[in-house]
């Protein structure tokens, strides 16, 4: 249960999803993603109370529900298979899960201030690890960060920043071209212009980095193991990913909390018109939201490439849509939402996988997305629907 | 269906003029050579035809065996091997824009195509499994002689235990509602799985194994196949199976629990664009060390990088993958090879080197094994064609089943159900960074592995 960062709604550093948008048309509307109270007719109608009694109560409920399948599924794997597998599906999930939610973030800061779906934000993660494969090739930091720690940190300077400059760039480029001109126009419009900005993006790694695996020599950057616990071997790797997603988060957290800019960013997603006559630069504000959570998405394929090693064109749709349903696990359009949401995918992937067979992993996760827009729309740290509506 | 003989005489000896003409610089015709005994009279037009994917995303497959069938087309008109009778080629391409590569409705169209054409006696192709399931039927209605140079699945020619299951899904006997037609010079997954599962047991020594594939037909056949005979015939055990898309970025959740289960060695079905590299990596980061074994989907050098991708680069050592013998090695396939080299010299490159694909052997012995029962038909026929192309088309289909015929791959015959029964396959291991032969091994009807050298 210490994946429960705590009750929710209460979340200052949140973006948070705006109270006073009544009538703007979201992708998915606020009427739908509210529980359906008192519809249940014909041969349910004499059940009505007790459907709508369960229904609030699997609403209310749900984040708790959740968490405890989970910590009865990584039970289980214990009790199944010991502790020793158990302790390394954890590790597999947090490492997992450290990726999803640095991705997640990025989808949920864009839907968090223009409500807009950004397709291309997983394509956008895969076009940076190859900008930061780019970098590391350009300034041979293979061999200067394989060669001594010291070496490694200056590497891991060099290429965190420019490729995140490099993402950043591109992703605020994306909204400057495709997006803005759509931002008044009906949701669907820039949905299908999303669509078509991620397969334009992966048409182009797929010329330009062909149809295979591109191995980036970047997993050789860190190795060795770190501690071992219950037979359980930590690498230093793992430690590196987990630790980087917490480090990365915590400053986007504080920045949103702290900088004028993310005081901007907030009010922008309240009220969009209202921060504009406090004097806000919108359009500046917007592109800085796409900048970071694009620049996320790139320090997020970084960790990818040190852990994984490889790159492949199309791998960014596929994470992309899992760091989606994270997003949404978490309350789109909030942050810290998403980062926890991450985790928890990367439980649900991990352990899942592990429970009834790999081939039910994506299942899994596609089926809490169903049952979270079914029973709690909102997701776990979302705003409370009677505050939305 | 039925043209008169007499009809096409002055076409096709035009057609014969015309087609001595342009071979007339690179070879010289004698008009009594051996091959033409007995069927020096032959009057009328005999047309085979090769269908294959030569364009779009198997542009890079189809063309070496399409050349190859070509070449032994043009060999065989060379030395008048059906006589008198004009021989005529026909190239169909099975791709389409709208698939970028093959399409199996093309694949279809185009065996109807052919098989509305009297004077088509057999087509060797196609090249993919998928296309063959389109094709099969329309070349069984109407007595068309099928011969793939490439066709792996083992549901196409006889019922297995796999065809049923739902990601595979084939009913054999509903791919040939009439005569069985269907030849393929290529060893199926079946044989393969039995040498993979022999390897599990007694090369790798391993009893017990993890068992992944990639969801597709190929992959999940295979997998499926490898639990069986491992399961049956070696006596070994599977402690744990997982089926997963070829998107999966990492088995880590696998990796650890094939560990926690024990297992010796961890057999990959499916392709190394769908992961078998990439579990290789994952066992590295996991710390597990036992081999991995796949078919010939793993056997390549993207294989190699993948699994050398995660931290430990020399990671790919030690893995072992079968695959269909290297034709190029086989002393059988030099003369072949030179051939192909000597009548391509102009074309680009890597087409005009058939060592560069490993079906291009195939395609010319699949052709070859064609025309030698062409030939046999005439012969049996005193040296003219049967008058009904159907009772010809029946013929030939009659003599493929008693081919006995020594080509580039070897000796190759067929069994009851179209399949050769020259079914080596080569366990490669990777060695200092490269697949490196180790044995080859070939299996018989009754299941019983042997090696072969």
């Amino acid at each position: 249960m210490s994946e429960y960062k705590g009750p929710p709604a209460a979340d200052p550093g949140a973006l948070g999803v705006g109270t006073s948008r009544g009538g703007s048309a979201m992708l998915v509307a606020q009427s739908g993603l509210a529980p359906r109270h008192g519809r249940a007719g014909g041969i349910l109608g004499g059940l009505g109370p007790l459907v709508r009694l369960l229904q609030g109560w699997i609403s209310t409920y749900f984040s708790l529900l959740l968490l405890g399948m989970m910590a009865l599924a990584i039970g289980l794997t214990g009790v199944q298979h010991g502790v020793t597998l158990m302790g390394e599906q954890i590790k597999n999930a947090l490492v997992l899960g450290a990726i999803y939610a640095l991705v997640a973030i990025g989808y949920t800061m864009v839907y968090g201030i223009i409500e807009l779906i950004n397709f291309a934000h997983g394509d956008v993660f895969t076009a940076s690890g190859f900008y930061a494969f780019g970098f590391a090739s350009l300034f041979h930091l293979d061999s200067l960060a394989t060669g001594s720690f010291g070496g490694l940190i200056l590497a891991l300077v060099i290429v965190f920043p420019l490729s995140m400059i490099a993402a950043g760039v591109t992703g605020a480029l994306i909204e400057f071209v495709a997006y803005r001109r759509l931002r008044d126009a009906p949701r669907l419009a820039p949905l299908i212009t999303a669509i078509g900005v991620s397969f334009l993006i992966e048409g182009i790694m797929l010329v330009v980095e062909g149809p295979d695996n591109v191995t980036t020599h970047m997993a050789s950057w860190i190795n060795g193991e770190a501690f071992s616990i219950a037979g359980v071997s930590v690498g230093y790797t793992d430690l590196f990913v987990i630790g980087m997603a917490l480090v990365l988060m915590f400053a986007l957290g504080a920045f949103v909390r702290r900088t004028r800019l993310g005081k901007a960013m907030r009010s922008t997603a309240q009220d969009r018109t209202a921060a504009l006559l406090c004097g806000i630069n919108i359009n500046r504000t917007i592109s800085a939201t796409f900048f970071i959570g694009s620049a996320l998405a790139a320090a997020a394929a970084i960790i990818y490439s040190i852990n994984y090693g490889v790159l492949k064109w199309n791998i960014g749709f596929h994470l992309g849509i899992i760091a989606f349903t994270a997003a949404v696990l978490g309350g789109i359009g909030n942050i810290v939402g998403a980062g926890v949401g991450g985790f928890l995918i990367g439980i649900i992937y991990v352990f899942g996988g592990s429970l009834f067979g790999g081939e039910w992993s994506e299942a899994l996760i596609f089926a809490v997305l169903v049952l979270i827009l079914t029973f709690r729309p909102v997701g776990l740290f979302g705003v409370e629907v009677t505050t939305r509506a | 269906m039925v043209k008169p003989t007499k009809g096409l005489l002055s076409i096709g000896t035009i057609a014969a003029l015309g087609v001595l003409a342009a071979c007339g610089t690179s070879s010289t015709p004698t008009s009594s050579s051996g091959g033409a005994t007995g069927i020096a009279g032959c009057h009328g037009t005999i047309t085979v035809a090769t269908d294959l994917p030569l364009t779009g995303g198997d542009a890079t497959d189809g063309p070496f065996p399409q050349l190859a069938a070509e070449l032994a087309v043009n060999q065989a008109i060379a030395h008048k091997l059906l006589g008198g009778c004009t021989l005529k080629y026909v190239s169909k391409d099975d791709s389409t824009v709208l698939k970028n590569g093959h399409d199996p409705a093309q694949g279809a169209a185009n065996i109807t195509a052919l098989a509305s054409d009297a004077t088509v006696m057999g087509v060797v192709g196609p090249f993919n499994s998928s296309v063959a399931l389109a094709e099969i039927p329309v070349a069984s209605t109407n007595h068309l002689a099928i011969i793939s140079p490439a066709n792996t699945n083992p549901c196409l020619t006889a019922v297995v235990p796999v065809c049923s299951d739902p990601t595979i899904n084939i009913n054999t006997a509903s791919l040939y509602p009439g005569a069985h037609t269907y030849f393929r010079v290529i060893a199926s997954d079946v044989q393969q799985s039995e040498i993979d599962a022999y390897i599990a047991a007694k090369v790798v020594n391993a009893t017990k194994v993890y068992l992944i594939d990639d969801q597709e037909a190929y992959g999940r056949g295979l997998a499926l196949l490898f639990k069986k005979y491992y399961t049956t015939t070696e006596g070994g055990t599977i402690v744990g199976q997982a089926s997963l898309p070829g998107a999966t970025s990492t088995f880590a959740t696998q990796i650890s629990l094939a560990k926690s289960e024990g297992a010796q060695a961890i057999f990959f079905g499916g392709t190394t664009g769908n992961g078998c590299g990439l579990v290789r990596r994952d066992m590295g980061s996991a710390g597990f060390n036992v081999p991995v074994l796949g078919g010939d989907g793993c056997e390549d050098t993207k294989f190699i990088s993948d699994a050398n991708s995660g931290a430990n680069t020399s990671e790919a050592e030690g893995s072992y993958a079968t695959s269909a013998p290297d034709v190029t090695k086989l002393a059988s396939s030099a003369t072949f090879f030179s051939q192909y080299a000597a009548a391509y010299s102009t074309k680009a490159a890597p087409y005009n080197d058939g060592t560069k694909e490993p079906y291009t052997a195939y395609g010319y012995d699949a052709m070859n094994i064609l025309l030698q029962a062409i030939h046999a038909t005439l012969v049996a026929n005193g040296g003219q064609p049967l008058s009904s192309p159907q009772a010809f088309r029946d013929a030939v289909v009659a003599q493929l089943r008693n081919t006995s015929y020594d080509g580039a791959l070897g000796h190759t015959t067929f069994d009851a159900n179209g399949d050769t029964t020259n079914t080596g396959f080569t366990l490669y291991k990777v060695t200092s960074g490269n697949w490196v032969g180790v044995n080859t091994y070939a299996v018989d009807t009754s299941g019983k592995v042997t090696v072969k050298s």
